[in-house]
């Protein structure tokens, strides 16, 4: 059934489970999961805004040092914080809530205790908010991308805990599962085990020195490379053939390509670190990941390119066009990462903000798009009515898709400016950063086409989320002309 | 095995094989080493590196809470790079440098320069015939460039510290502490800028800072920081 042509039944008020009784029916397991999804939702939309409030502080910071220097708002505080609030505030809790409806949908039903998810979804949140606040306070470690002091994990381990165990009742699979319950489910694992492993490793001193810090690298790595992308990888082999209404490409090539992408992405953690103290071989292996992982990632996207080729809603619909996107960037990402790991091109970029710039096309460019387009598709299911206007979400998918790839190219481009002048003895230090300032006035504009798509995508969902759209039955389509 | 089983049983291995290659073997590779040392005659000497103490331990602390790690590295690149040939050390940064580090302090971005020697005198961050260079970055200097950085260094992008310091009224005689300030970022006239123990830490730290010391897998030493001008 396409996207067109479905219809939705307006969710009942009240969940239909109330004993061990599996439901089976999509609109039961919508309005089921409800609750649970759009608080996970609603609270990865409020990190959303705030994280990306604190990265527009932190790019006028790049040019301006002197702006809001507080000590809770310097530099050194501010931007750990906005990138811990944006991977595991806004795009973990989006993760977590559109995992929770696609296995529930694709198990065909949703175990009771939804509220079980819900609290989950709070803990998660809570350990976030302790997380942000330790670094803005001073509490933090200093190891980029895992800054949140231990006590904020234990607080989201718990809450994902409560999540995957409500997520374990309800998975069920009589046959092979499917390639979307492959890739999220991997995910979802895959934060689990990392961060549980990687904490305790680094809290007890179990590894020291350098060690500390490629177990810290395994993880941050991992929740981008392994919970992330294969989330969003999921939510693609999930939405493409449901609105297009073409089966997959091919299954045993996407299956593959699955197993391969696990593989070569568990190894390329330390290409960060590349050049630095750790063992040459573990260099070598990152690099090689680096490079071979453009083969999972560029054919499962051509695998999904291909599902949607000749299907005419690809243009009109909010959540194809989103997740295209988004596929795109992620490719165009991967590349990157694979020539920026090539040893002459790493001894160049290593240590400017070429990694910073790779990083916001992978998150904001790639795996924020196609969390939108998944937020597009399931949020009419879980409200029962459609959105409000084809005009904001054209306006949002225009303020995010440029603000978040122009704001990535300038660093990128900023990087390597100044990175062929930091691996030359005879540039000064000050000249190095002059090459990579006339970059930062383009970084700090691109803020404003994100906050301007991101203050109205939040000010359609919670119109959305409190049932106020057009009436369910006829989607809002981006190519539609008459509006409510 | 059920197919779900066979499914969650690969995923666990692939988990599996990304810890041992990015995390065990590393760890057994490097995990375990110790200081280097000389023993004659039962004796031993130059052992390096030791476990820091004393107020550069609580400034590392310090160096943590402010996120100074987010512009500065602490690792000194091999000759493919140009670190050595900028002054930032004398030999590339090994694992052994950091074998007491809990935890280390790597960092991943150079929007300032690499600290990883900067407490040794041969330390610089511009030609070694540079008019801008200063004759030496003491503690007096450190205090200054942490208070207000484009009083030592035109153009710095670094932000403040001021927070590092108190405005205090002078009482009787003026502290030795008070930070030596030029006329246009001097407090009104009765008044002084005092490092809190914070700074004092910090700059303790910073000052601490030395992998210069010569270790066998570090390569050759250069006796001073080459530099083509």
């Amino acid at each position: 059934m396409t996207e067109v042509a479905s219809h939705h039944a307006p969710a009942p008020q009240t969940s239909t489970v109330t004993d061990l009784t599996l439901v089976s029916n999509r609109s039961a397991i919508d309005a089921a999961v409800r609750p649970a999804v759009v608080s996970l939702f609603l609270s990865g939309v409020a990190w959303l805004l705030l994280s990306t409030l604190f990265a527009a502080a932190v790019a006028v910071k790049l040019h301006f040092p002197s702006f809001l220097n507080w000590s809770f708002l310097s530099f050194g505080r501010l931007a750990p914080a906005a990138d811990a609030a944006f991977v595991y505030g806004w795009c973990s809790t989006a993760c977590l809530g559109v995992a929770v409806w696609i296995i529930a949908r694709l198990s065909g039903r949703a175990a009771p205790g939804t509220s079980l998810v819900s609290f989950g979804a709070l803990l998660w949140n809570g350990g976030v908010l302790i997380g942000v606040l330790s670094i803005l306070l001073g509490n933090q470690r200093p190891f980029n991308g895992l800054e949140f002091p231990l006590a904020a994990f234990i607080v989201m381990f718990a809450g994902l805990c409560l999540v995957s165990v409500w997520l374990a009742i309800t998975y069920y699979s009589d046959s092979t599962p499917s390639l979307s319950v492959m890739f999220v489910s991997g995910g979802v694992a895959w934060l689990g085990w990392s961060l549980l492993t990687g904490n305790l490793l680094v809290a007890s001193h179990s590894v020291t020195g350098v060690v500390q810090q490629l177990a810290a690298t395994w993880v941050s790595s991992g929740a981008l490379w392994l919970w992330i992308v294969p989330v969003i990888l999921g939510i693609a082999y999930f939405l493409v053939p449901k609105v297009t209404g073409q089966p997959v490409f091919s299954g045993p090539l996407g299956r593959s390509l699955f197993w391969l992408y696990f593989v070569t992405a568990g190894v390329i953690s330390a290409s960060r670190l590349s050049g630095g103290p750790v063992p040459l071989w573990l260099s070598s292996i990152a690099a090689s990941g680096c490079i071979l992982l453009l083969v999972p990632v560029l054919g499962t996207v051509y695998n999904l390119f291909a599902t949607a080729k000749g299907a005419t809603v690809t243009t009109a619909s909010p959540s194809m066009r989103f997740v295209l996107f988004g596929l795109s960037v992620l490719g165009v990402a991967t590349v990157l990462s694979a020539i920026s790991s090539l040893r002459a091109v790493d001894y160049s970029v290593h240590y400017t903000l070429f990694d910073n710039g790779l990083r916001a096309l992978l998150l904001r460019g790639a795996a924020s798009m196609v969390l939108f387009g998944a937020i597009y598709y399931i949020m009419p299911r879980l409200s029962g009515c459609e959105w409000l206007s084809s005009s904001l979400i054209s306006l949002h998918f225009l303020g995010s898709a440029y603000g978040g790839c122009m704001g990535a190219a300038m660093l990128i481009l900023s990087g390597l400016a100044s990175g062929s002048a930091l691996n030359d003895a005879d540039s000064n230090f000050s000249q190095v950063l002059e090459l990579g300032n006339s970059y930062y006035w383009g970084h700090t504009m691109s803020f404003v086409l994100l906050l301007g798509g991101y203050f109205l995508f939040a000010m359609h969902f919670l119109l959305m989320a409190v049932r106020i759209g057009q009436p369910a039955g006829e989607p809002t389509l981006l190519n539609s002309h008459h509006e409510h | 095995m059920s197919r779900s089983g066979s499914f969650f049983t690969g995923l666990f291995a692939c988990f599996a094989l990304s810890f041992g290659v990015a995390v065990l073997a590393p760890h057994y590779q490097i995990g375990t080493l110790i200081p280097s040392f000389k023993e004659e005659d039962g004796v031993i000497s130059d052992v390096y590196p030791t476990a820091p103490g004393g107020n550069a331990a609580n400034g590392r602390s310090v160096y943590i809470s402010e996120g100074c790690q987010a512009c500065h590295s602490q690792v000194v690149r091999g000759s493919e790079s140009a670190d050595i040939e900028r002054g930032w050390g004398v030999r590339r940064t090994v694992a052994r440098d950091y074998i007491f580090e809990l935890p280390p302090v790597l960092g991943s971005t150079r929007l300032g320069p690499d600290l990883a020697n900067v407490g040794s005198d041969k330390w610089r961050n511009e030609p070694e015939l540079d008019k801008v260079r200063p004759s030496k970055r003491d503690s007096a200097w450190q205090f200054l460039h942490l208070y207000h950085p484009t009083a030592v260094v035109k153009g710095s992008n670094m932000p403040s510290y001021a927070h590092l310091f108190e405005k205090r009224k002078v009482s009787g005689h003026a502290s030795l502490d008070a930070l030596k300030l030029p006329v246009d970022l001097a407090p009104e006239r009765g008044f002084e800028i005092i490092p809190t123990a914070d700074a004092k830490a910090l700059v303790a730290y910073l000052s601490s800072l030395n992998r210069s010391s010569p270790l066998k897998e570090a390569g050759a030493v250069a006796a001073v920081a080459p530099s083509k001008k």
